[in-house]
């Protein structure tokens, strides 16, 4: 056990639990989605992004992709907020189903993510 | 050359990998520094409390970090905000100049230069779209060559492992781009990263300083390449064989270079004049046939160069007297002396009083200009040749005024120039020196009468589709073709081009001086000499496809014909 792959699961992971915080409740709600979580979610992202950086084996590459994936959906989410508040008040529940699915779709990518990083666990065991 | 061995790395993944933590730092500061400033609760003008927004707080924690003051947005800012302000622009500073101090240390990194470096040189002989030469070594006579062959607009590639070296290939200034690799040559994976297995590698040249580095270099080609022609510059006899067992077509020894022409200027003196006229830039047929003595010659050292010379002079039964401070065990008593060659006494023991010829064939230039002006006391009538082994020293030998200066480096750039520009040509000079000095002397007046006071050019030509259509087309009609045919002007009513044919290469044989009527055939390589316009015209025929009347109307005069 060393902290450095603690450190690396657990940003992985994190990443993974604050993107599905965020996208959890009703998709047009804007009450039910926390604009810290989805702030969270996105710095996480970009810290494990940044923690991929430079592994040349196959799954390392394929597990910086799928980070780049959430980073680009995460922010286009938080970059679609922000545009659609700038616009009015609140958000019209169109609106919070963009932010929302935009997202999920970064969730997806984080779930990826954390399955390669089972598979790569895996195969050190063995 | 470690790093290329299973995959080419990329420079930029190596980058971020060490930029790891600065950038995790950056963004857990900016993080930070956000979150801190959305939740801090402030004031607008009228009172009310207010918080900032996510867009406001990451515009101002961007300026914050880097250009401090552009002011509280949008409202002035309360007590709390000054507080987390002040706290962020600290932590912001320090991030950033720990994230720019790592970046520059991980550019400043000689392991990332170097990968930088190699990548970069992947790519640029990646994009190299005409042939082009890879030449191992870059010293004087590298430079020379390179020089050379860029302003004929020929691409070569440069590997060596001496950085100043490769530095010095961008500051040369050559007239194309030349991609300089720093690497061993010895390294067959340097090699190839410079394009030894690129598919329009023209040819190697090897031609380091080191004898076994040169040889290595010839091995890998032979295995990698094997279809790639190897020029090999080889100093001792011991590396010849190696060489040629390692595969090099063709190995250029300057001192046995140098002892051939002396030789060649002693037995065959027309052939001298025509060999300098052909290989240096600026000869002509009508230089003056050197005077070489036969006599006694007094050799001072008895290196490698000694060794050639001497054996090239006892060819020729000529007499010679080796002086040196170390003799080998191949002198015996009679014909050497031990001594210090540039002291006077050992010079005048030696007989230099009486001598010849003093070659002054030391490996230091210092001490081959004492020998010289040490002997120039005691014999001012001899004929003096003298070793040059530093460019740097050219004054003083220019000033010193010998009868013939020999310097390994230059000749070793002419004899590279000549295999890569003509390679018929080193077989002509080959199977000329074995002719006699009547032979050479008739040609030589045939190159004075045809070619004149024009300086002498020499190109090939190959009866090929590619290069000599016209004539290619006539032969396939059932015409024939001969030399003479080749030779008459297209547009000047049958007059003669101001050129000879020096040897035609037909399979394996070699017709020196071919016959006027000699028909021709398809895949004879042909070497030419004359006048550059001449050149221009025959290259003329290969562009145009036009080709002179069958029968030239005004046959030219009776010529001189070869192969005695």
């Amino acid at each position: 056990m060393s902290i450095e792959r603690v450190l690396f699961a657990f940003v992985i992971v994190l990443a993974l639990t604050l993107n599905v915080g965020f996208t959890v409740g009703d998709l047009t709600d804007e009450h039910q989605h926390n604009r810290y979580e989805l702030f969270g979610a996105i710095v996480v992202s970009l810290i494990a992004t940044v923690m991929k950086f430079g592994d040349r084996t196959p799954l390392g590459s394929t597990m910086l992709a799928t980070s780049l994936v959430a980073d680009l959906q995460l922010l286009a989410a938080a970059a679609a907020w922000g545009y659609f508040a700038s616009l009015g008040e609140t958000l019209a529940p169109g609106q919070m189903a963009t932010v929302v699915s935009l997202a999920i779709g970064a969730l997806v990518a984080n779930v990826v993510s954390v399955v390669l990083l089972v598979i790569e666990v895996a195969g050190l065991r063995r | 050359m470690s790093t290329t061995a299973s995959q080419p790395r990329h420079g930029t993944f190596i980058l971020l990998r060490r930029l790891r933590r600065p950038l995790v730092v950056l963004i857990a500061v900016y993080a930070v520094s956000v979150l801190g400033f959305t939740v801090i609760v402030g004031q607008t003008p009228d009172g009310q409390p207010w918080r900032m927004s996510f867009l406001h707080a990451f515009y101002f924690v961007s300026f914050l970090g880097t250009t401090i003051g552009l002011g509280e947005i949008p409202y002035p800012f309360s007590d709390a905000q000054r507080l987390w302000a002040t706290a962020s622009i600290y932590a912001a500073v320090t991030a950033w100049l720990y994230a720019i101090g790592s970046l520059f240390a991980v550019l400043q990194d000689p392991m990332f230069r170097r990968i930088s470096h190699e990548a970069g040189m992947r790519r640029e002989v990646r994009r190299l779209r005409e042939p082009f030469y890879l030449l191992c070594g870059y010293d004087d006579s590298a430079y020379r060559v390179t020089h050379e062959l860029t302003q004929d607009g020929v691409r070569v590639v440069v590997v060596d492992n001496v950085a100043e070296r490769v530095d010095a290939v961008d500051v040369d200034d050559h007239r194309v781009e030349v991609p300089a690799l720093k690497a061993d040559a010895s390294d067959p994976k340097a090699l190839v990263l410079a394009g030894l297995t690129h598919p329009l590698c023209a040819g190697v040249v090897a031609m380091t300083g080191s004898d076994a580095i040169n040889t290595k270099i010839s091995l890998s080609t032979r295995l990698l390449a094997p279809k790639l022609p190897v020029l090999a510059v080889a100093r001792d006899h011991v590396w010849h064989r190696r060489l040629a067992a390692a595969g090099a077509d063709n190995i250029i020894n300057p001192f046995d270079t140098f002892a051939e022409r002396m030789a060649m200027a002693i037995r065959t003196p027309s052939l001298h004049v025509i060999y300098e006229a052909l290989t240096t830039q600026l000869g002509t047929a009508l230089a003056e046939a050197p005077v070489v003595p036969r006599g006694r010659w007094v050799l001072c050292g008895s290196g490698l160069f000694a060794r050639a010379l001497r054996r090239q002079l006892q060819a020729l039964d000529i007499e010679v007297f080796i002086v040196d401070t170390e003799l080998d065990n191949s002198s015996d008593a009679g014909n050497s002396l031990q001594g210090d060659p540039t002291d006077p006494e050992v010079l005048k023991a030696a007989g230099v009083e009486d001598a010849d010829a003093l070659v002054a064939g030391t490996p230091v230039d210092i001490d081959n200009l004492a020998i010289v002006l040490a002997a120039r006391t005691l014999n001012k009538t001899q004929y003096v040749a003298v070793r040059q082994t530093q460019h740097r020293n050219t004054p003083l030998f220019v000033a010193a005024k010998t009868d013939v200066v020999m310097f390994a480096s230059y000749l070793v750039a002419g004899e590279v120039l000549r295999h890569l520009r003509a390679p018929l040509l080193s077989a002509f000079l080959r199977r000329a020196r074995s002719q006699d000095e009547a032979w050479a002397a008739l040609l030589l007046a045939e190159l004075r009468k045809v070619v004149g006071e024009a300086v002498l050019e020499s190109w090939g030509m190959d009866v090929l589709p590619a290069s000599l259509p016209a004539v290619c087309e006539a032969l396939q009609k059932g015409e024939t073709v001969t030399l003479e045919r080749l030779l008459t002007r297209v547009d000047g009513g049958g007059d003669r081009m101001r050129a000879v044919a020096l040897m035609l290469q037909r399979g394996q044989d070699r017709h020196l001086l071919p016959d006027a009527d000699m028909p021709l055939e398809v895949g004879d390589q042909i070497l030419f000499c004359g006048r550059d316009l001449a050149r221009t015209r025959m290259r003329g025929i290969a562009l145009t496809h036009a080709l002179a009347a069958f029968k030239p109307p005004s046959p030219p005069e009776a010529k001189f014909q070869g192969v005695p």
